[in-house]
Formats: structure tokens, C-alpha cells, sequence
């Protein structure tokens, strides 16, 4: 193999791990102040891209054509309505079941994933549809031998990990962020302390679906396509690496998204006849892991949260 | 200057009854005690008057003010801190954020930065040990990290329960000694114990519950001498 086409999958691979890594997050952290696993996360993250999309037609229904404003407004938009829905989830749906089986909020949190998606489908013009994402970032690239860098992807790469690091300064160094790891560690000495429990979770369950968003958006500007069905797939990635990286644990989830990322890049190399079958071979590799490892890579111990 | 006044109070988990029409006063200024054995319902009076478990009859008043069935966080804000029963440490957090934790609705940093020096110096075993993991710390240090979390925030009122719950005869007596020191400084404090001789010694008042109900009160002094007491226990 030539290292062109070994570039390639190595920066693909960061490129998704980063994707994953952002949606992984999400799942931790829901898991960590409400021992909860939201199963809808998926579909908000493509609601959150197709609140993107729809304002992008807006900007350039009203003629406003630069890339970069357009860029700013998608992101804007896209992410701060994903946040207020992933609040208004965890207020009218998952803390009113706080007190029920955790089957159930799972139950029903699958359940309005498929409500989610479905509305997209039938209720967004032309839903049922792909819809061509723009370009918004510049298609230059350098070419270094056979191997072709793409500046879109140099820029997603590196937005994407500055928002992984920004999380983790406002988790540990922030006085929201004391306030989550405390919900997390023990929520009734939390609220002891004066803790307003409920906000906390709705600012943690708006923080984690405002980032799904910004991986959403990512997977579009790469992709330069969206449909109703992408929240599916990356959801249950998100929810396997958060699970490889040890739910309720940050490292271990962003550690389990790039792990997920390289297992498929593997994959494609391994199979580059067949190269569909990469996440046969990804979650074949995880199930293997799973076996191996019960408690994930990253074992919590019960007090061991976010 | 702050009292709780509890008047007919009832609580209860699901269906079973825990606590029975209790009225009882904690005075401004003072030590007020709870006595009783496992289960009698005295945590349950604390979660009580936290908002933890609210009421489903009776009143609860903090300086006269109705303060019955607030969330917790709002209980709080109004000047009580509570040492919660088995110190209840955050246990992946330093002691400095456990104690950061105790003062999380102070927002003037000066003010956080004085109260932890403060309680260094109350704990100077604490001030070694500020970047170490509580989870990782002993029952007898722990119960510093608890106690000094409870002082962070300023509180009128101070709530402690079963301050001496597993810990050796030195830990306890030190741990007597500090909150005879706490209400000294003019801190309201109800304090909850099964440890009948040593929590008279410093009480001004006190209570006995058993099962869910007050069997008898007194001074201090007097309740040491009381048959009800110890039958409440032994009987
Ligand atoms: N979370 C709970 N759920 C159900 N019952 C409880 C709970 N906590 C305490 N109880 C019951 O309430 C009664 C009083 O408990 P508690 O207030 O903890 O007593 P104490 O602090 O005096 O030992 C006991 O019978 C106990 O079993
Ligand atoms: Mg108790």
C-alpha cells in the first residue's frame, strides 16, 4: 500500500473519530447526571443538521451568498435550537420519567427517535429525499504526493477538536461543570449543596445535544449530503463508542469515537474490494470488545461519573 | 439570629409512615439535639426540612418564614448547610472542590478564598491534603472534608447528621469539641446523634424520637437524667 492512499484513511479517520467522539460525549454525559441512555440522540443530532440546512435556505432566499456568514448563521441557528430541544426533551419527557424504570425512558426515547425521524421524512419538503448540504468551506487541498489534503477537512478537524477541548474546560474548570460532576458523583449531596438540580440537567442535556449538532453539520459539510435517516447510524456509533469508552466516562468516550473511527478505516483498508462491509467489521470488532471487556475500556466504578 | 420552628409534621416514604405529628423547636444561637436509635425517623426529619423528602403535612419555618416542601436548592439559599449522615464525600473531586462545593451559591471568590483558609486552619490535616481525591481519604478525614463543606457556605443554621457514625472515640470527641466551637461563633445547630452522653454534654436542648414520634425533651442537662431517654433506647 502506497502512502498516499495510508494518508488518506489516516486522515479519515480523525476526521470521523472526531464526528463520533462529539456525539459519544452526549451519551456520557446524559448517562452521568440521569443514569439515563437517551436513545433519541441520533435523530435530535439530524434534526439539529436540518435546522442547519433550512437556515441556509433562509440566508440564501434572502441573498445573503458568503460562505462564511452562511457558515456562521448554519452553526448558530443549528446549534443553539438542537440545545434548546435536547432541553425541552429532558424537561417534558426524560425527568418526568425519573422515577420509572430505566427500560422505560429507554423505551421511550427509541421511540421518539422513530417519531423524530419519521416527521422529518413525511413533514420536510421533499423529506423522504437526500438533500445536497453546501459547501460552505473552501475546496482547496494540498497535494502531497498521491495524497490529497483537503482543506474542508483540516478545518473540520480541527473546529471539531476544539470543541471536544472546550467541553472539557467547561466541565472541569467551570462552575457549571463542578456543579454537573457533582449531579453525577451523587445527586442527593448535590442538591445539599445547593445545586438547583434541575437546571443543571436541562444546561448538560442542551450542552451534549448542541454538540451533536456541530458533529451533524460536520457530516454534512464533508458529506455535502443529509437525510432523514443519518442520525441512526451515528447515533448507535456515538452510543457504542460512549459504551467501549466505559459510559459515563469523558476520556473514554472521546477515546471510544476515535477507536470506533479507526476500526472502520481499518476495515475499509482490510476490505478494499468490499469496502460496504466496514461496519460489519467495526461492530463485529466492538461485540468482540464488549465480550472482552464488559465494563468498557474505561471501567466506572459506580462513582466513578463524567 | 435564626430558629426553625417544625409543627406537625409528617412524612413518609411511599406508603409507610415514618414520622408522626412532630413539633419541635431549634432556638437561635444554640445546640438543639435529636436523639434516637436506627430507623427512628431523624434523618428523615433532616431530608425533611432539606426539601430531600417533603412533608406530607405540617409546617416547617425558618425564621419565621414558611420554607415547608422549597427545593432543596432554595432551603439552602435561605442560610441552612447540612453535614449529611455517612459524610457523603464527592468522591472523584479534590478536597478543595468538595469544599468549593459547600460554598457553591457564594459567588464572591474573596469571600470562597477566605472560608477555605479558614477551614485549613480549622483542618490543617485538610490543607495537606487539598489536591488529593476524597474517595481516597479516610472515615476520619473524610468527616473534616464534611464538616468543614458544611461551613463554606455561611450558613445561620447548621444541620448535622450522625456526625459520629464509624468513627474511632478520638475522632468523635475532637469532632464534639469543633461544633460546641461552630455554634460559639453564633451558628444555629440541630444536631442528629445515637450518642447520648457526649451529645447532652454539649447540647443546650434536646429531643428524643422513637419511632417516628417525640417521646420527651428537655434541657440538656435534665434529659441526661431522664428515664424516657433511656428507655427510648434500652427500653
Ligand atoms: N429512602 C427510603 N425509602 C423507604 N424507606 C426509608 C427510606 N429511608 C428511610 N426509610 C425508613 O424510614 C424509617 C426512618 O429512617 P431514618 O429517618 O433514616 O431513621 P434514622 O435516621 O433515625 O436512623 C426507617 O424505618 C427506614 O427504614
Ligand atoms: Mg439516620
Amino acid at each position: 500500500m502506497d502512502f498516499g492512499l495510508i494518508a488518506q484513511y489516516l486522515a479519515n479517520g480523525i476526521l470521523l473519530g472526531t464526528m463520533y467522539a462529539l456525539v459519544a460525549v452526549g451519551f456520557t454525559l446524559f448517562f452521568g447526571v440521569l443514569d439515563v441512555i437517551k436513545f433519541s440522540h441520533g435523530d435530535v443530532l439530524m434534526l439539529g443538521t436540518f435546522i442547519g440546512f433550512t437556515a441556509w435556505l433562509g440566508l440564501e432566499a434572502i441573498g445573503i451568498v458568503n460562505p462564511w456568514i452562511q457558515l456562521v448563521g448554519v452553526l448558530l441557528c443549528s446549534l443553539a435550537g438542537t440545545a434548546l430541544i435536547g432541553a425541552a426533551i429532558a424537561n417534558w419527557l426524560i425527568l418526568p420519567l425519573k422515577k420509572a424504570p430505566q427500560l422505560n425512558t429507554l423505551l421511550i426515547t427509541l421511540m421518539l427517535g422513530t417519531a423524530i425521524r419519521e416527521a422529518v421524512r413525511l413533514f420536510y419538503p421533499n423529506g423522504s429525499n437526500p438533500k445536497a448540504f453546501p459547501a460552505l468551506l473552501p475546496d482547496a487541498s494540498v497535494e502531497i504526493g498521491s495524497f490529497a489534503l483537503r482543506a474542508d477537512s483540516v478545518i473540520l478537524v480541527i473546529s471539531g477538536l476544539a470543541l471536544i477541548g472546550a467541553l472539557n474546560l467547561v466541565i472541569n474548570r467551570t462552575r457549571l461543570g463542578l456543579a454537573i460532576r457533582a449531579v453525577a458523583q451523587d445527586e442527593e449531596t448535590a442538591r445539599t449543596m445547593g445545586i438547583n438540580y434541575t437546571l443543571v440537567v436541562l444546561a448538560t442535556f442542551a450542552i451534549g445535544s448542541g454538540v451533536a449538532a456541530f458533529a451533524g453539520i460536520m457530516n454534512g459539510l464533508y458529506y455535502n449530503e443529509i437525510n432523514f435517516g443519518m442520525g441512526l447510524i451515528l447515533g448507535l456509533i456515538g452510543f457504542s463508542a460512549a459504551i467501549i469508552g466505559g459510559l459515563g466516562n469523558l476520556y473514554g468516550a472521546i477515546l471510544g469515537g476515535f477507536l470506533f473511527a479507526g476500526l472502520q478505516v481499518i476495515g475499509a483498508a482490510l476490505l478494499p474490494f468490499a469496502s460496504a462491509y466496514k461496519d460489519v467489521f467495526a461492530f463485529a470488532v466492538v461485540i468482540a470488545l464488549m465480550a472482552w471487556k464488559p465494563t468498557g475500556l474505561i471501567p466506572e466504578r459506580s462513582s466513578d461519573r463524567v | 439570629m435564626a430558629g426553625i420552628e417544625i409543627r406537625n409534621l409528617r412524612a413518609a416514604y411511599d406508603k409507610a409512615d415514618v414520622l408522626h405529628d412532630v413539633s419541635l423547636d431549634v432556638a437561635p444561637g444554640k445546640i438543639t439535639c435529636l436523639l434516637g436509635s436506627n430507623g427512628a425517623g431523624k434523618s428523615t426529619l433532616i431530608r425533611a426540612i432539606l426539601g430531600l423528602t417533603p412533608p406530607n403535612a405540617g409546617t416547617i419555618k425558618l425564621e419565621g418564614e414558611d420554607i415547608t416542601g422549597l427545593p432543596t436548592h432554595k432551603v439552602i439559599a435561605r442560610g441552612i448547610a447540612a453535614i449529611p449522615e455517612g459524610r457523603r464525600m464527592f468522591p472523584k473531586m479534590s478536597v478543595t472542590e468538595n469544599l468549593r462545593l459547600g460554598a457553591y451559591q457564594v459567588r464572591d471568590e474573596a469571600l470562597i478564598r477566605q472560608r477555605l483558609e479558614k477551614v485549613f486552619t480549622l483542618f490543617p490535616r485538610l490543607a495537606e491534603r487539598r489536591d488529593q481525591l476524597a474517595g481516597t481519604m479516610s472515615g476520619g478525614e473524610q468527616a473534616m472534608v464534611s464538616i468543614g463543606r458544611g461551613l463554606m457556605g455561611g450558613p445561620k443554621i447548621l444541620l448535622i447528621d450522625e456526625p459520629s457514625l464509624g468513627l474511632s472515640p478520638l475522632y468523635v470527641k475532637e469532632n464534639f469539641r469543633i461544633i460546641q466551637g461552630i455554634r460559639d461563633e453564633g451558628i444555629t445547630v440541630f444536631l442528629v446523634e445515637q450518642n447520648v452522653r457526649q451529645t447532652l454534654a454539649i447540647s443546650d436542648y434536646g429531643y428524643v424520637l422513637s419511632g417516628g414520634k417525640l417521646v420527651a425533651q428537655g434541657a440538656a442537662a435534665d434529659l441526661a437524667s431522664d428515664e424516657a431517654v433511656h428507655e427510648a433506647y434500652f427500653g
